[in-house]
C-alpha cells in the first residue's frame, strides 16, 4: 500500500440516475488520505445519493469508484465495509429491539471474522463495546434498549456503530440533523475528538457544524459539483452564497 | 447479560421443567400423551415460527412442510413401515438423516425466499409448503401418495416401544425442553442478535459488514432443524406420515398456535399448542363433532382480539401491576417484539 500513496477515495465520473431523473450527474472528486472533507448542498443536490454510491447501496450508472486505490465499483454493501468504509445515516438505522451494548456488539462483529458465531458473545466484544459506548458518551445507557433513547443520544450511537467496523473512511450523513440546540455541542465536540488519520466525508447544512471541521469543502447543486475549495474560499464564494441565501435559514 | 448469577426467569425455566417431568404422575395417560406430549411435538414445529418471526421479522408458511420433510425421510428409511420403500436402515441412522434432509430444506427454502418480505414472503412459503403437499400427494413411487407410509412406530428406548406413553412423553418434553434452550440460547449469540438486526433494520446489517441474505438462509436452515426434530416426533405420535399431515390444514394450524400462544418469546409457541391441543381436543365433546373447527375458530378469533400478542401478552398484562416497579433496560433474551410482523400481514 506504501509507495505513490494512492488517494483514500477517487470518484471517476460517477453518476447514477433513476429513470429520467439524473440524481448524480457526473461527479469526479479524491480525497486524500486523512483528509476531513465536508459536502454541502441544498436539499436534492444528490449528496445521499452519492453516499449511496460509495458505501455500494446501489451501483453507479456511470463512473468507477476507488477504495485506497482498489476499484470497488461492483462490490456488494457487506465487501465494501470489510475494506474499511464506515458510514451512518441521516435518519438513524438502529437495531430498535436490542440494548445499545447489543447494538455495539453486532457492530464492532461486523467486520470481523465468526459473524456467524455461535458463542456468547466474547469479552473482548463486549469491552470494545464499552469503548465505544464511553466514546459516544453513551456508557450510562448501555443496558437501555434502543427504543428508549433520545434523539440526541440515537445520533451518537449512529456515530458509535460506524466506528464500530474500524473504518478507513468514514462518511457521516448529517450528524446533527434534528440536533436540539443543546444537544448539538456534544456532537461537534465527538466529531472533533475523531482521531485524526481517520479520513471523514460529512454531509452536514448547518455551516457552523462543517466548517469548522473540514480541510477541504465540496459543494453540490442538482447533482453536480460547483465549487470545491478550503472553508475560507467556500465560505465568501458567491455561488455558495447564492445557493444558501434564502435556504440557510430552513436548514436549521 | 447477568454473569454467573441465575436469573429469575432461568429458574422459573428450571422449575417449569421439574414440575413438568413429575406430571405424569399426576394425571391419567390420556392427559400425560395426547394432550401435554402431543403439544410439545407440535410445540417444537410452531416454535421453529416463532424463531423466524419473533427474532428475523419472517413470517414463514413452510414450517410444517419442514417437519413433514423429516418424517418422510425417517418413514422412507427405517425398517418396519409400510409400505417398505427402502427400510431396512436404523434407527439411529434414519433420524439423523431425516434432520440433515429437513435443515436442507430450510436452507433451500430460506435461499428461495431470500429477497421478499412480509405478504410476499408468506406468499413464496405457502406455494412451497402446499406444492410439497401435492407432490407428496401425487407421487407413488417416494411417498405412496395419497396413503403415505403407515407403521412408523418409532425408536427402542432402554427396550420400551416409543410408543409407550412415558418414553414418548419424556422424549418429547426433552426435546421441547432442549430445543427451547437452543433458541433462547442461539438470539444471545452474534448470530442471533445479527438476526434481531436484520428484523430491525436490515440495510444496517449489511452497511456493518454483514451478508445479510446468507444470514436469513442459515436462520432458514436452523428452523428447518428444528421443525425437523417437531416433524419426526409428530410422526412417531401419529405411526406414520401422509399428505393430509402436511397440508394446509396442520400448515395453518401451526400459524395458530404461534399466535394463540405469543409470538413475543418462544414459549407462547408450546402455551399455544397446549391452548390449541385442548381445543383440538375437546371441542368436539363440548360442540357439535362436524363443525368443532367452528369453536376452535372462535376462540381464536377472541383472543387475537382481546390480545394480539396472545396468551403471553395476557399473561404479561395480568402480572405487570403485581410487580409493581419494573427494571429500566431490560437484559438481552427478554422478549424485544410484540406480535407486530404478524399483524401487519395477517
Amino acid at each position: 500500500m506504501a509507495g505513490a500513496e494512492p488517494a483514500a477515495l477517487r470518484l471517476e465520473g460517477v453518476g447514477r440516475r433513476f429513470g429520467a431523473l439524473a440524481a448524480v450527474g457526473d461527479v469526479s472528486l479524491e480525497v486524500a488520505r486523512g483528509e476531513r472533507r465536508a459536502v454541502l448542498g441544498p436539499n436534492g443536490a444528490g449528496k445521499t445519493t452519492l453516499f449511496n454510491l460509495v458505501c455500494g447501496d446501489f451501483p453507479p450508472t456511470a463512473g468507477r469508484v476507488v477504495l485506497f486505490g482498489e476499484d470497488i465499483t461492483r462490490l456488494k454493501p457487506h465487501h465494501r465495509t470489510r475494506r474499511g468504509v464506515g458510514r451512518t445515516y441521516q435518519n438513524s438505522l438502529l437495531f430498535n429491539g436490542l440494548s445499545v451494548a447489543d447494538n455495539l456488539v453486532v457492530a464492532v462483529r461486523g467486520a470481523k471474522p465468526g459473524r456467524f458465531g455461535l458463542r456468547l458473545p466474547a469479552a473482548a466484544d463486549r469491552a470494545a463495546a464499552r469503548r465505544l459506548a464511553e466514546a459516544v458518551r453513551l456508557s450510562h445507557l448501555l443496558g437501555a434498549e434502543v427504543s428508549s433513547l433520545s434523539h440526541g443520544q440515537r445520533r451518537q450511537l449512529e456515530v458509535g456503530m460506524a466506528l464500530a467496523c474500524e473504518p478507513r473512511l468514514l462518511m457521516l450523513d448529517e450528524p446533527a440533523a434534528g440536533l436540539s440546540p443543546a444537544e448539538r455541542p456534544e456532537l461537534v465536540k465527538l466529531l472533533r475528538a475523531l482521531p485524526r488519520e481517520l479520513t471523514l466525508l460529512v454531509i452536514e447544512h448547518d455551516m457552523d457544524v462543517a466548517l469548522p471541521l473540514a480541510d477541504v469543502v465540496t459543494v453540490m447543486k442538482d447533482g453536480d459539483v460547483v465549487v470545491e475549495g478550503p472553508p475560507g474560499r467556500i465560505e465568501g464564494d458567491p455561488v455558495v452564497q447564492a445557493i444558501y441565501l434564502g435556504h440557510h435559514g430552513r436548514a436549521h | 447479560m447477568s454473569g454467573g448469577r441465575p436469573s429469575p426467569a432461568a429458574l422459573a425455566s428450571v422449575a417449569l421443567l421439574a414440575a413438568l417431568a413429575l406430571l405424569p404422575l399426576l394425571i391419567p395417560p390420556f392427559w400425560t400423551a395426547n394432550i401435554f406430549g402431543r403439544a410439545f411435538v407440535y410445540g417444537i414445529v410452531a416454535m421453529s415460527l416463532t424463531f423466524l418471526a419473533t427474532y428475523g421479522g419472517f413470517v414463514s408458511l413452510a414450517q410444517t412442510m419442514m417437519g413433514g420433510v423429516a418424517g418422510y425421510v425417517a418413514a422412507v428409511l427405517v425398517p418396519d413401515s409400510v409400505p417398505s420403500l427402502v427400510g431396512g436402515v436404523p434407527y439411529a441412522a434414519a433420524i439423523p438423516v431425516a434432520l440433515l434432509a429437513a435443515t436442507a430444506s430450510g436452507l433451500l427454502v430460506g435461499a428461495v425466499a431470500v429477497r421478499t418480505q412480509g405478504i410476499y414472503l408468506l406468499m413464496i412459503t405457502l406455494a412451497l409448503a402446499v406444492g410439497f403437499h401435492l407432490f407428496a400427494q401425487a407421487n407413488i413411487a417416494w411417498f405412496n401418495g395419497y396413503e403415505g407410509i403407515r407403521n412408523v412406530v418409532g425408536p427402542e428406548v432402554f427396550g420400551l416401544p416409543f410408543r409407550n406413553t412415558f418414553v414418548f412423553y419424556y422424549a418429547a418434553l426433552g426435546s421441547a425442553a432442549l430445543l427451547y434452550a437452543l433458541v433462547l440460547y442461539v438470539v444471545r449469540t452474534p448470530f442471533g442478535l445479527v438476526l434481531q438486526g436484520i428484523r430491525d433494520n436490515p440495510r444496517r446489517v449489511s452497511a456493518l459488514g454483514y451478508d445479510a441474505a446468507l444470514h436469513r438462509i442459515a436462520a432458514f436452515g436452523l428452523a428447518g432443524f428444528i421443525a425437523g426434530c417437531g416433524g419426526l416426533l409428530v410422526t412417531f405420535y401419529n405411526i406414520g406420515i401422509s399428505p393430509g399431515s402436511i397440508g394446509l390444514g396442520p400448515t395453518v394450524n401451526v400459524l395458530v398456535m404461534c399466535v394463540i400462544g405469543g409470538l413475543g418469546h418462544p414459549i407462547g409457541a408450546f402455551v399455544g399448542a397446549l391452548v390449541f391441543t385442548l381445543f383440538d381436543t375437546f371441542a368436539a365433546d363440548i360442540y357439535d363433532r362436524d363443525r368443532f373447527n367452528t369453536l376452535v375458530g372462535a376462540v381464536f378469533l377472541l383472543i387475537v382480539l382481546v390480545s394480539p400478542d396472545g396468551v403471553l401478552g395476557l399473561a404479561k398484562r395480568a402480572v405487570a401491576p403485581l410487580r409493581g416497579r419494573r427494571r429500566v433496560g431490560p437484559a438481552a433474551g427478554a422478549a424485544p417484539n410484540t406480535g407486530a410482523p404478524l399483524a401487519a400481514e395477517e
